[in-house]
């Protein structure tokens, strides 16, 4: 772990965003390497297709997330999965948040 | 449809915390099937025939119910074939909303019981001729119960779940009691305490996803 006593503005400004927040906590639940349909998600999060785009962006722009496109069968399908680098953001983030809540339990 | 604004004020952490938990709330219950389409039918074609099994084959040869020969048997292959009906349409629409080794963790699954379940056909599709019809029945029964106990547990190991595993240790262990008590007993004990537990894991899951 990194500092073990991170102050607000070290949190991570890629994922502090709610919505991008939102985004990259629902694809930590995937196993590593599993792929979730972009309507799926989007249902999961119910957030819009446009808006939920604009947040995928900003998070490949960081390396959080791998969107590629694909076909099942005819239909074009596009599949998001949270990278290594984005899923250790992620806990950093979560330890970071607990770091915050609980500053008298850190070692 | 809660919009949410990209420009959303931070949360203090104690919200984000709770944000993040209902978030992956969500997504799991999203990607995996309601446990009660998965148990359930199973539960109840157990519960149905080897109820009709008991009252027409009870211990010792009894006739508790004079049904026609025939139809416990014919409700089992029926019940079967509409449960699995059931859960491979509720499995399959919640698989298609993943892509990767989950689908074939899944896939590979779902072969071992087509092909635990036809082995063990074959091979006492072979041996239950030479058997009395009370004996011939238990070792179909008895073997397709334990089948099902030991597959559920592998299932837990696969996916880590305690409550399945539960499940498959529990229908193994009455399984055995059943065989032990003779035909007739094992029809009732697995109606009522296989069938039971079926009907109780689908609901725990339920209950445990809400």
């Amino acid at each position: 772990m990194t500092d073990p006593k991170p102050m607000v503005t070290e949190l991570d400004p890629v994922i502090h965003a709610q919505a991008r927040l939102r985004v990259v906590s629902a694809l930590s639940v995937l196993r590593e390497d599993d792929r979730i349909t972009f309507p799926q998600l989007q249902e999961s999060l119910r957030m819009t297709a446009g808006n939920l785009s604009v947040h995928l962006r900003k998070l490949e722009d960081a390396q959080y997330v791998e969107v590629t496109k694909t076909h099942h069968g005819r239909t074009p399908a596009t599949l998001v999965r949270l990278t290594r680098r984005g899923r250790l953001a992620f806990d950093e983030y979560t330890a970071a948040l607990r770091a915050l809540l609980n500053p008298q339990e850190e070692p | 449809m809660t919009p949410i604004d990209d420009d959303a004020p931070p949360l203090d952490p104690a919200e984000s915390l709770a944000l993040i938990e209902r978030e992956r709330a969500q997504v799991g219950r999203d990607l995996s099937p309601d446990p009660r389409l998965m148990y359930w039918p199973w539960g109840i074609a157990w519960l149905v025939t080897f109820t009709l099994f008991f009252l027409r084959y009870g211990p010792d040869g009894r006739v508790f119910v004079d049904l026609p020969g025939w139809l416990p048997l014919v409700a089992l292959a029926v019940c079967m074939i509409a449960a699995g009906i059931v859960t491979g349409v509720a499995g399959s629409r919640v698989s298609r909303r993943v892509m990767g080794p989950s689908n074939r963790q899944g896939a590979m699954y779902g072969i071992s019981w087509s092909v635990a379940f036809t082995a063990f056909s074959v091979l006492f599709s072979q041996i239950s001729d030479v058997l009395p019809e009370d004996k011939a029945g238990l070792l179909w029964a008895g073997g397709m119960v334990a089948v099902t106990g030991a597959l559920h547990m592998a299932g837990a190991a696969i996916w880590n779940d305690r409550d399945m595993f539960i499940l498959g240790s529990w229908t193994s262990l009455i399984n055995i009691v059943g065989i032990l008590a003779g035909p007739g007993w094992h029809s009732l004990i697995v109606a009522v305490a296989g069938g039971g537990g079926m009907m109780a894991a689908g609901l725990i899951g339920w209950l445990r996803q809400r």
